[in-house]
């Protein structure tokens, strides 16, 4: 079953300058899908389209409903949604807080939603955040307390915005653990080929609004000149030593 | 660290206040709110010539700085900026209402001195309980409080995000003055030429920050009602807290109790 399914979506801010342009895919239940692309592609406007965050043309669906303002509320209890600016994600004082907020809102007893924070804070080893004051976390520790706030709402599905931005390799290698272990569809919007390769089984690159290459991530992650072509690079562990250490010269 | 940060830290700190742990934090917020405004009430209504009786209202703010674990001291350093302007309100008045009232000794005291103090006295007395009450409870409580009293969502949605809107407004002005000031060094604030750039950039910016935020809030089931913010129930100590305390507001009312308690003595 389609988890996630666009139908002839066109978006754009200004008429001549299409953000999205008449994209059509689907995202089948379980499916763990990479969204590259260069800046500007349109990466982020697709996630915030699915969400129902900006008016577009077509037709998207989710878990089986329309996105449309009646289902509003389903639809983004479906898909949590990691923003890309952890900051705007953290608005409550604490990190117990901020995970109840949304389990709380969508009509889960005080009680249920208490043990399932404590569960997912478990999950991703982050007990010792519990009562911590979110402008106190450290850039990583708020990262990771950002996914957690969307895993303590067990999506179906999740889309991340660049999840590995900020945080240093010990916490981008348990980022990549968790995001293995979570059994739900992912989409995650990123620059970070290599967190791509190690998480993902599918790829979609985005250019321009336009879906330039959908296949197995290892077949496109590997092909040098469709990268290149759309502004894009192997990803390291793939490229071998391309970079000059200046030690060397 | 800044002016702007300082303040920022000022603003989070409140925060932590309220997440400690006292007997008035465990109390429902309804019950806090409920004597906050009573007290307010109560206090404003004294006449200006009634010093003695409102004397004993310092009681309910002095009561609970201590319950709370609040030292008094936090609340006159976090409103320094406000607690001049209340003692400036009344400052006329002894240039007006000249008329004597009573005599210390050999020295006369005017009816304008004597309603300047009481003003000065209602306004600290105010202020101080309205501290106690945000230092003791989150935003989020009060908001849902004023819920349950059925105060319009859009109010109380309003009240939420300025609050969070401030921090964000202020953190937005303490990382552009950061950026002005490393790349103009030795400069005093911000030079009246970059005026106009630097206020439409801040505009523009706590927009983006204020409307991404609210997404997030709406993405996790936010409509206006404060359900997360509901886990204080009114317990029986909450609503003795409120119905003792109502109850004395009202005593120290109707009955000059300072007076009551000096005429015993004289």
């Amino acid at each position: 079953m389609d988890m996630i399914c666009f139908e002839d979506v066109t978006f754009a801010y200004e008429k001549e300058n299409m953000v999205l342009d008449h994209l059509s895919f689907s995202i089948k239940e379980g499916e763990q899908v990479g969204l590259i692309g260069a800046n500007g592609a349109g990466k982020s406007t697709l996630m915030k389209a699915m969400l129902g965050l900006i008016s577009y043309e077509g037709h998207i669906y989710v878990d089986g409903q329309e996105v449309k303002p009646q289902n509003y509320a389903a639809v983004r209890k479906t898909l949590g949604y990691v923003l890309q600016d952890s900051d705007n994600q953290m608005f409550m004082p604490t990190v117990f807080e901020d995970m109840i907020f949304g389990p709380v809102n969508y009509g889960m007893s005080r009680e249920e939603a208490e043990e399932r924070v404590e569960e997912t804070l478990a999950r991703m080893g982050l007990l010792h955040l519990k009562n911590r004051h979110n402008y106190k976390l450290s850039g990583g520790e708020k990262r990771m307390a950002a996914i957690a706030t969307i895993l303590a709402m067990e999506p179906k599905g999740m889309l991340m915005d660049e999840p590995s931005t900020a945080l240093d390799p010990r916490n981008r290698r348990r980022l990549i653990e968790v995001l293995n272990e979570l059994p739900v569809t992912k989409l995650i919007a990123t620059h970070d080929l290599d967190l791509v390769l190690e998480t993902c089984d599918r790829v979609l690159l985005l250019d321009d609004g336009k879906i330039a290459a959908d296949g197995a991530a290892g077949e496109i992650l590997r092909d040098k000149e469709l990268l290149e072509r759309h502004n894009l690079e192997l990803p390291f562990c793939l490229a071998g030593v391309r970079v000059k250490l200046r030690s060397d010269t | 660290m800044n002016k702007t940060e300082k303040a920022l830290r000022e603003i989070q700190a409140m925060g932590e206040l309220a997440a400690m742990d006292s007997p008035i934090h465990r109390l429902a917020p309804l019950a806090k709110l409920l004597v906050t405004v009573a007290y307010i009430f109560v206090t404003v209504s004294f006449s200006k010539y009634d010093m003695t009786g409102l004397l004993i209202m310092i009681l309910y703010p002095v009561a609970g700085y201590q319950l709370s674990l609040i030292p008094v001291y936090t609340c006159f350093y976090k409103l320094r900026i406000v607690l001049p302007l209340v003692c400036a309100v009344g400052i006329f008045n002894p240039f007006f209402d000249r008329g004597i009232v009573m005599t210390l000794g050999t020295v006369s005291i005017s009816g304008g001195v004597i309603s300047m103090l009481t003003l000065l006295m209602k306004g600290v007395f105010c202020l101080m309980a309205s501290f106690l009450l945000v230092a003791t409870t989150s935003i989020e409580e009060i908001c849902h409080a004023l819920r349950q009293l059925h105060v319009p969502k859009i109010l109380t949605s309003l009240l939420l995000l300025t609050w969070r809107y401030v921090s964000l407004l202020l953190e937005q002005v303490s990382i552009m003055t950061q950026s002005y000031h490393l790349r103009a060094p030795g400069q005093k604030g911000i030079h009246v030429s970059a005026w106009g750039s630097f206020l439409g950039q801040l505009i523009l910016r706590s927009m983006d920050r204020a409307a991404a935020l609210y997404e997030s809030m709406e993405l996790r089931g936010f409509h206006g009602d404060f359900y997360y913010a509901g886990q204080k129930k009114m317990t029986a100590a909450s609503w003795l807290y409120m119905v003792v305390w109502i109850g004395l507001f009202i005593l120290m009312r109707a009955y000059n109790l300072p007076q009551i308690l000096g005429s015993l003595f004289v």
